[in-house]
């Protein structure tokens, strides 16, 4: 557009002014506390999907729909299992960093079941993770190749790794915090506030600030 | 009337009544057969007639466990926690009853291979429920029992009083399996599951006609169908592994309510005629509940 302003389809929102039955399962803007108990703040501002036909016609890169971010399964909060979704605006970096991995992979790349975005009220998200950010994607296949074997993972995620220097690769194992059937790579805890967002309010006491 | 197929030259069957009769005549199959043991339950829900033999004897469970599993999905959407339509992760991971490690489904130890095609995408509760049921898939089995969970679906059993199942983990749990944590069965306890969903009890008349219709779909007919005349139509599960062959079901003929069948057997293994053996053994409640002159 002539002004600049992001020619995209989705809806942006403030989770806080969501309804309450939206506010309390994306916790917009709260705070949710890693497996080393350091706090992590929620993302804000998330794109509103109307409709799974809407999710698969619009593209968060050129081979990546917003439908293989939502992609979530009975295990996600009941609101959220009906549309109107919502994604954080951090899943369009994501799905940047996907398209190159893509590229460099050089066929297609599929993202699992409960494998995108994931609220932090999804009966799977345990503590922080980085899919309650949308920056977080666990690929079970690419191309004809399922990521079932350490070899296979390993080898993907070098190549993740070599591609996106900041990139976050979960390491190999059975254990818990490990993975043995997908190849779970993420931005971290990537927040993205779009400049048509509305700006921030700031208030020093409520923000406790030290200075 | 029935043929009398796959027991030829039968001679004519004793009437349910005449318990001590009909017992000698399971006990004389179960010789000639060569099964290690041999399970039988009968329950007529028309008359209200019952026969037992070795009802009360525990045998792993093998597929028939699927049963039980199937009374818990349908209970978890009676109280509203799940929907037919819910979606489910297809995941092929689960973690072992004995210590919490890991194992996968082997496909090619699974009678159905359609849902491993869907691993990374979603799939409905009452599609897993039907490929559970009527193509014995494990991994749909053991999908269904991580989302409901180990307790709530034996404590669905032990709500309505049922005894003699023994649910305890996943199917293909090789490491239980080694420490011999098994799911069990006896011909009763299958039998009394049955009989809740003949006659509409199991949580109310739609889910327990739902449940009937996924049993009907069933796939593997060789055991109790095959001692059948062709009207019958049965609603039922069957059990195979190495040592075991088992089918229990409702029977349906014509003009009459249902009778609930449990014919449980166990083997050494490798042993032929295990599908002619169940066959025979229904055939034989066939004849003596409803009579066999030509």
């Amino acid at each position: 557009m002539a002004d600049g302003t992001p020619n995209f389809p989705l809806r942006l929102v403030d989770g806080r002014r969501l309804e309450r039955r939206y506010r309390d399962v994306l916790l917009p803007g709260g705070i949710l506390c890693d497996h080393r108990g350091q706090a992590r703040v929620l993302p804000r501002y998330f794109y509103e999907v109307e409709s799974w036909e809407q999710a698969r016609e619009t593209n968060l890169a050129p081979n990546f729909t917003v439908s293989e971010f939502i992609h979530t399964d009975v295990r996600e909060a009941p609101p959220l299992r009906v549309f109107p979704r919502y994604i954080p605006c951090a899943t369009a970096l994501l799905a940047v960093a996907l398209e190159q991995f893509r590229e460099a992979v050089g066929t297609y790349v599929y993202i699992g079941a409960n494998g995108g975005y994931c609220s932090p009220r999804h009966a799977g998200t345990g503590g922080a993770s980085p899919h309650c950010w949308g920056t977080a994607a666990n690929i079970y296949r690419i191309g004809d190749t399922y990521l079932d074997t350490h070899e296979s993972i390993a080898k993907y995620a070098e190549i993740a790794r070599s591609l996106l220097p900041t990139v976050w690769t979960r390491p190999l194992g059975p254990e818990m915090a490990k993975t043995d059937d997908h190849l779970h790579l993420d931005l971290g805890y990537v927040i993205s506030v779009p400049r048509e967002a509305p700006g921030e309010t700031y208030n020093v006491k409520l923000a406790g600030d030290p200075l | 009337m029935a043929s009398r197929f796959p027991v030829q030259d039968v001679p004519p069957v004793p009437s349910l009544d005449r318990t001590d009769e009909l017992r000698s005549r399971f006990a004389e199959l179960e010789e000639k057969s060569k099964a290690r043991a041999i399970g039988i339950a009968i329950d007529d829900l028309e008359t209200g007639a019952q026969f037992h033999y070795h009802a009360d004897r525990w045998f792993h469970a093998a597929s028939t466990i699927k049963l039980a599993i199937l009374l818990g999905v349908y209970g978890a959407i009676h109280r509203g926690e799940l929907l037919p339509q819910s979606r489910v992760h297809v995941r092929n991971r689960f973690l072992s009853a004995y210590d919490g490690s890991p194992y996968r489904v082997a496909v090619d130890r699974d009678a159905n291979s359609a849902v491993h095609r869907e691993i990374g995408r979603t799939l409905r509760v009452s599609e897993l429920a039907e490929h559970m049921i009527a193509s014995s898939s494990n991994l749909a089995t053991n999908l269904l029992l991580d989302l409901v969970g180990l307790d709530v679906l034996q404590r669905t059993l032990d709500e309505f009083g049922i005894e003699g199942i023994d649910l305890r983990r996943g199917v293909e749990d090789e490491l239980a399996f080694e420490h011999g944590i098994s799911n069990r069965v006896t011909a009763n306890g299958l039998v009394s599951l049955l009989r809740l969903i003949g006659e509409g009890r199991a949580f109310n008349a739609t889910l327990s006609q739902e449940m009937l219709e996924a049993l009907h779909a069933q796939q593997f007919k060789s055991g109790i169908p095959a001692g059948l005349p062709p009207e019958a139509k049965v609603a039922h599960k069957t059990g195979d592994i190495s040592t075991i062959a088992h089918d229990a079901g409702l029977v349906y003929l014509p003009d009459r309510k249902p009778y609930a069948l449990a014919v449980l057997t166990e083997w050494e293994p490798s042993t032929q005629g295990r599908s002619t053996t169940i066959a025979a053994a229904s055939y034989l409640a066939y004849a003596a509940l409803i009579g066999d002159r030509d």
